[in-house]
This record gives C-alpha cells, structure tokens and sequence, in this order.
C-alpha cells in the first residue's frame, strides 16, 4: 500500500516537475550514448532490485536475480546467450551431440585463463557440472541438467569432455538448460572465499562484496574475449526500492538500472541524462489452472476460462501497453514454433456455453497471485465477471507464494518474469512447466499423448523431425493445456547517457553484458 | 519545594526519606539491580517469542532460499544442512547456546555470518541515530523553551502549526520531497540515494548521511519540541515558580534553573522513545535513501524467511531497548528528587506514559 502511494507520488512528482520542462514522452530506443567507439577505464555501476532478497556469488546455486546477475560477471560458461536467446558457444569451440542426443561431446578453446591464472581445462569442465548437479549442494538449478550421467563424465583430452545422458535417453536441451548456471570454476571453488571464475570481472578482495548493498568487481586482464571487458571496474549495487532506484539514475548515482517498472517509464524523459531501452522479450506472463483439482479438471473449463481473458486489455492495463499478447504458448522464437495454431481471442459467450456445458451457472474461483501479478489478476477478475465467472483474488507473498503449497494452488498466477526461464526454448521451458520431468509443474498437466511426443522431442536432435513433434504437442497445449498465457512482457531498462554498448536485444540481457558495456 | 539538600544527601550518602541508612550506595541502587534483572529476563522472553514468531511464518525457509525451481530432494537436503527437521526444543536450545557465544550462525539467504551482516547495519544505523538525536535534542530543548515562552503568541501559534504539518506528513513524502528539492530536480546538490562504500566508516562519507539525517530529524522534532513546550508551560504555571516570582527571582533565572530542568523529566522519556524508534531502524528513511540499517535489514531476513538473521537483529534491539529504557529510567530518578531518594522509586513502565503526559515531574 505505501509502496504503491510513494510510487505515485514520484510519478506525480516527477511528471510535474519534469514534464513542465520537457513537455515530452519518455525517450526511447535512441542509438547508444556517448559515441559508437569503445572507450576504456572508470566504472561502470548497475542498480539491481531483488526484492528482498541479498543473495550470494555462487555460480551454481545463485538464489535469486541479483545473484544470477553477479554470476553474468563472474564467470564464463561453455555457450552464453545470442540477442535473440540461441545459446551461442563460448568457451567451448565446439559442442555436438549423437544421433539419439544420448551423448554430447564438447571442447574448450584453446588457452583460456580463470581469474587467478591457472588454465581451463576438462577436468575444471567436469568439476564444475558435477558441483551444479551434487544433492549436497542443493541447487535449485540441478535438476535442469539431471538428465547427464554424472558418474560417468569422460575426459578425452586436455579440452575435451563427453557427457553422456542417464538411462540411454535423449536430452538436446543440454546448452539452453546448462548455460544460465554452468559457470566454469576451478577445482579449489568456494562460493564465499574463492569464488573464481572466467567471466568479464573479477573479485579482488572477498569483502569487495557486501551482501545486500553491493559488489565490487575488477576487470579480468585475460577474459577470452580479447580487449574486452572496457571498464576498470564493475559495481553491482542492491536496491529495496524501485523508486529510489530511479532517482539514483537520474542523479548519476548509477549508470545502469535493469528491468524497470513500466509505470516508472514516464519518469525517464529526454534531457534527464537517461534513455530507456526497450527490449522486446518472451518471457510470458499467465495464469495456471490446476488439472487435477475441480473445477479445471474438466477441459471445457479450462477452455472457457481462456476465452475469458482479453488478452490486449491485460497488456495494456497490467503491462501498461509495455509487451504483446500471447496464444497459451510459450517460446515464439523458437524455430519449431507452430505458428499456424490461431490466435485465441476473448469471448465471453463462447465461454459462458462451455460452462453451461461442465454444469456451472455461477463459477466461484480463487486466484493466488503473487505481488508482482496482482494487478494482472484483478484486470482479469474484472473481465472474467461479464460472463459470469466470480474470481477471488487472493494475493500472497512471495515466500508464501512459492511455498510448499506452491504446486496446490488451484488457480493462481504465473510467468516467466524474474525467473530462471525467461525467454527459453521451447523443450528448456517445458521443462520447467508443464512436461513430464518438471519440478515446478503447477498446473499437473499429465497428458500421456503429450507427454510422449515432448519425450520424443527432446531426444531429437534433427531440427525438421523435431518440429513435427513440437507442433503436435503444442496443438495439445493449446486445445487441453492448463496455462492461460495471456502476454509477453518487455524488459526496460534504464541506461545512463554516459553508457555506450547498450542495444536492445529480444531477451532481458542489455544490462547484464558486461563485457560489451562502458562508460 | 526545597528540596535541593536532600537531593545531595540521597545522592551521596544514600539516605532515603524514612532517614533509615542506605549504607553507602545510593538508595536506588537496589532497585537498578532489580531492574537489571528484570531486563534480562525480559530479553530471554523476547528470544523465547522471536523463535516461535520465526517458526510460525508460513513457508518454510529451504525453500524460500532455493525458490519455486528447486526439487523436493533439494529442499530436503538443505534443510537437513540448517538444521531445520530437528524438533523445535532443540532448534531452540541449539539457538540459545551458540547466541550465548554470539554465534548466530549463517545468514540463510547470503551464507555469510549473521553477526558480520547486524554489526555493519548496526553501526550504521548507530551513526545515524547518534547524528539525529545530536540535532534533535538541542534544537527540541531551544525551540520548545522559546515557543514556551511566547505561549500562545503569534510565533508560537504559526511554529505550531507547521510542526503539526510536519508530524502528519507521512515520512516517504518527506524523503522523496527533500530528494526532489535538493538531489534530481531543484537544486541537486546532494546524492539522492546513500549508496555508502562500506568498506569505509559512514562518518567519512557525510554527504551521504544529510538527507536521511534532515528526514528524521523533521520527522522527530515535532514531537519532541511540543513535549519540551508543554513540560515548560506546565511548570511555569507551578505554585513554587509563582513564588519565586514573587521572591524577585529574575525571569531568566526561573526559566533556567527551575522551569527547564524539571521540564526535563518528561523530555528524557521522549528522547528514550525516539531512541528505541530509531535503533529499530528508520525503515521507510532506510528505504527511500536505500542506506544500509538495521530496520530494512530486518525486514528483508523476514521476507526471506533468514531466521539467523531476524534473530541476531530482534536479540540485538530487544537488548537496546532495555538498555535504554534503563537508561532513561536513570537518568529520570536522578532528576527526579522524589524518586531519587526513594528507598523503592515507583518508576515502572506503565507509569512511563504517564510520566510523559504529566509535563513534570514535581
């Protein structure tokens, strides 16, 4: 409540006073700032808000964002990820797998360095994916890459590491699901006293990081791409507070503030010595339907209640206009997305005859929505009332939220945003929603057909066979599935003017390049 | 009242009212002691509720710390690691021994000691509370006695007016206000957030400390100035400074000497009170100026559910807020002649409230 006030009154404030002066809209999409010619040395400082959250420097259990961000410059993967969300290889030269995606093979580049000078080599490889998949370590982040045989990793040369999969099965989302959290480290890693890596900066002294105020980092003279990164020094600052986020901003108290609120936008202006990047993402914003529980169980229902969304009244309310609506789908980049399927669009009738149909006059249902989708559900509450469904909003905390009781919820709120899949593929995504092996399935969606063609999928690595089965999951999906995926979010973030090398890119990353950033 | 002699004698001699010797300390030295006593105990009750209160939040914290992603098995194992599918006695006990040591253990949340994140934030917030009541109380102490006696006057009437207007003023828009007026857009001559380097005392880095200091003193003042104001006005209005007058003592003498110490009395309550309110952290100034104490702090390890933390910082102010109850309290009976020489000072905490709202304590 006062959050929401303090944030209005900035808004109003700021609208006042600024607006008066300028008389303009937000400053949008510009080219980067201060000349298009790298420059070297200062410090460049991002401004990250992560709730409550102080979080860590582990490269394989970063809990939270900030400590992910951290990660991004701290240590270098094996692939890192292209504008568009392709895993792109990275310290790896090469990376293939079989024909039945059983085994992957992969190589380092030659001469590469970690932070305190010792060489890369397999055997840091096969530390560190046996470090990210230990159960004593306890990483939420594990069970993405459980499919790899970890007793069984082989070291073929000095570079070369073969990871086979368990059980003979197929598993071709080894990069997309390895790459956010399969920093390389040395044998000697330790999270709080060591923690080196191969990434763009490096941490000096160990109290150069003060959980929950900020990270200090020092350029890596040897990171493997050569002349890279350009400032002398990196600092990761944590805020509480959105609003004093953006004042810091726009008074030169930081260069770089990621993943900004769409109603602070207007607080950005021309002339405030501050742009705002928009980056058009697939990170998608829905709400879950439980199958196993009534009344979402019936598939009308489920169907009924997507016709109950207008999809563009929930960007343009919930997103303030700052994203694009969705088809129950997630990952449209993907290149076996199925884009014959047609677009679903509100309509209550519709909707109102299929309840008639699953037996129920008036509907009554709860949606559990976390703090960042309240509004988000009550827009959606509002419209799902024309046809007669009465929706409850119920929002809870976060910790509450994502709780044990997190996969019993019956209705409740969901997305991408602020999580560790935003933006993936589609088999990755799946994985963390609604296929068969997913640890976070809320919607217990257990389709045996679906569940089979995703299978299938997963271990084929030819992209045309692969499409052919993705399609015909995702008809599933579409005609059964019990997310409602309502829209896809931009990311904006806010870029000082000082700050060159910052473009927009179709994921939530500007901010988090630091080997391509400066000042 | 004469009582400036006793006064001495109680204080030296140890004498109470009923003339029995109190040997050589002090008459209110045993009920120091007793209230000594009852302030640990009443710290170990806090530390019995602050770990049920801890335990009773919903969520478990393995898995807040590893989030929605993370599989049963490794919620599991790491709360095997912390120690959480113990019986709650022995959590309890376990939490007790090592606090005894001042070994709060890991911050759940950042795997660093709990006692490192509370003594940084603590002394932070230590700073700024000692920078506001250095400003506050002089200037609460000068302002009430000037409005006291222009009583009801024109300055007296606009003075209390505006303060009224800055105690109803929520303590955000006051933050946002002076960070709009003198950091982004008016005269932005001061950093808008206090983004202190903590690898340095905050005493070095003063820009950082104007702001939130100028918030909470505003936000503060007010109520200390009007409880100065009325303890002064109430005294003057005493029989025993009515005879002074009568006796010729001068005006200046009469405010000084006698009106003011024993407006005093109340004005140390309030001070206490203040106190307590900021070594709970000033979370909104904390918030809005993102300066590192103790309040956000708190609040944050109760969102992340850190118990570790919540309870080397709730262990931490429940301590300070004994502490400077007794202090304040001490500091009242040695004003109080009344009290000071009492065999038994009947200064409980009840009567605290009371104490403030009389005005004096003649």
């Amino acid at each position: 409540m006062i959050e929401l006030s303090r944030r209005h009154l900035l808004a109003a404030a700021g609208a006042g006073g600024l607006l008066a002066l300028t008389g303009c809209g937000p400053s949008q999409d510009k080219a980067t700032g201060p000349g298009l010619v790298p420059r070297r040395g200062g410090r460049l400082r991002l401004g990250i808000v992560d709730g409550d959250r102080s979080g860590n420097l582990d490269a394989h259990k970063p809990v939270g964002l900030g400590s992910t961000i951290r990660g991004f410059a701290l240590y270098a993967k094996l692939w890192e990820w292209s504008p568009v969300m392709t895993p792109d290889l990275a310290l790896a030269e090469f990376a293939e797998v079989n024909d039945d995606a059983t085994l992957w093979t992969i190589r380092l580049k030659p001469g590469l360095e970690f932070h305190n000078g010792k060489s890369i080599t397999a055997d840091d490889v096969i530390f560190s994916i046996r470090r990210l998949t230990d159960p004593q370590l306890a990483s939420p982040y594990g069970s993405l890459v459980n499919q790899i045989d970890r007793d069984n990793l082989q070291r073929l040369d000095g570079r070369t590491v073969r990871i086979p999969v368990r059980d003979g099965q197929g598993f071709i989302a080894l990069p997309d699901t390895w790459t956010n959290f399969g920093g390389i480290v040395p044998a000697d890693y330790h999270p709080v006293t060591n923690p080196v890596g191969a990434g763009p900066y490096k941490l000096k002294n160990p109290g150069d990081y003060v959980p929950g105020q900020r990270a200090l980092f020092t350029r890596f003279e040897n990171y493997f791409k050569d002349g890279k990164p350009y400032a002398d020094e990196l600092e990761i600052i944590e805020f509480k507070d959105q609003t004093s986020r953006i004042a810091a901003l726009l008074s030169g108290q930081i260069d770089l503030a990621n993943a900004l609120l769409p109603e602070q936008v207007g607080l950005i202006k021309p002339g405030s010595g501050a742009r705002v990047l928009v980056s058009q993402t697939n990170g998608w914003q829905s709400f879950d339907m439980n199958t196993s529980v009534a009344p979402f169980d019936d598939v009308r229902v489920r169907q009924a209640f997507r016709l109950l969304v207008d999809r563009q009244d929930l960007v343009d309310r919930a997103l303030l206009g700052q994203g694009r609506i969705a088809n129950d789908l997630y990952s449209p980049h993907d290149p076996t997305f199925d884009r014959s399927i047609p677009q679903r669009t509100y309509d209550p009738a519709a909707a109102r005859r299929l309840l008639d149909e699953a037996g129920h006059g008036v509907l009554k249902v709860e949606l559990v929505a976390s703090p960042a989708a309240a509004s988000a559900a009550l827009v959606f509450a509002e419209q799902a009332k024309k046809a007669g469904v009465e929706i409850t909003v119920r929002k809870v905390d976060n910790p509450t939220f994502t709780g044990p009781q997190r996969l019993d919820w019956g209705f409740s709120s969901g997305g991408a945003m602020g999580s560790g899949m935003l933006g993936l593929s589609w088999i990755p995504t799946g994985l963390h929603t609604d296929a068969p092996t997913s640890a976070g399935n809320k919607t217990h969606f257990r389709d045996p057909e679906f569940a089979r063609l995703f299978t299938a999928a997963l271990a084929q690595p030819d992209l045309e066979k692969r499409k052919a089965l993705v399609h015909a999951a995702q008809r599933i999906q579409h005609e059964r599935g019990g997310m409602i995926i309502w829209g896809f979010s931009n990311t904006l973030d806010g870029i000082s003017d000082r700050v060159g090398g910052a473009e927009a890119e179709n994921s939530h990353f500007p901010t988090w390049r630091f080997d391509k950033l400066w000042v | 009242m004469t009582s400036q002699p006793f006064t001495r004698r109680g204080l030296l001699i140890g004498e109470d009212l009923e003339g029995r010797v109190a040997l050589t300390v002090p008459s209110w030295l045993p009920w120091l002691l007793r209230r000594l006593l009852v302030g640990v105990a009443t710290v170990f009750a806090i530390t019995i509720i602050v770990f049920a209160a801890t335990q009773a939040l919903p969520s478990d914290p393995a898995r807040v710390i590893l989030g929605p992603e993370a599989t049963e098995q490794a919620v599991a194992v790491l709360r095997g690691q912390l120690g959480l599918d113990r019986p709650l006695p022995v959590q309890y006990a376990h939490w007790l021994g090592d606090a005894l040591r001042f070994d709060f253990g890991r911050s759940l949340d950042s795997d660093v000691e709990a006692v490192s994140i509370v003594r940084d934030r603590f002394g932070n917030s230590l700073v700024l509370m000692l920078l506001v009541l250095a400003v506050t109380i002089p200037l609460s102490l000068l302002l009430g006695v000037a409005l006291a006696v222009r009583r009801d006057g024109r300055l007296d009437r606009v003075a209390m007016a505006g303060l009224i207007l800055f105690k109803a003023l929520p303590g955000f828009i006051l933050a946002i206000g002076l960070i709009l007026i003198f950091a982004t857009n008016i005269l932005p001559v001061l950093p808008a957030v206090s983004l202190l380097d903590p690898s340095r005392s905050p005493l070095a880095q003063p820009a950082y400390l104007v702001l939130p200091t100028v918030t909470l003193v505003l936000s503060i003042l007010p109520f200390l100035v009007r409880l100065v104001r009325a303890g002064v006005i109430e005294v003057l209005e005493a029989d025993y400074v009515a005879a002074a007058r009568l006796r010729g003592l001068s005006e200046r003498r009469l405010l000084w000497r006698h009106a003011v110490p024993n407006a005093l009395v109340p004005t140390v309550q309030g001070i206490a009170m203040t106190a307590r309110v900021l070594l709970g952290g000033a979370v909104i100034v904390e918030v809005v100026f993102s300066y590192p104490g103790l309040g956000s702090a708190l609040n944050s390890a109760i969102e992340m559910r850190d118990i570790p933390v919540i309870q080397a910082i709730t262990l931490l102010q429940a301590g300070l807020v004994v502490l400077v109850n007794l202090l304040a309290d001490i500091v009242t009976v040695l004003l109080t002649p009344r009290l000071r020489t009492a065999a038994r000072p009947t200064l409980k905490p009840g009567s605290r409230a009371a104490w403030k709202l009389s005005g004096g304590g003649t």
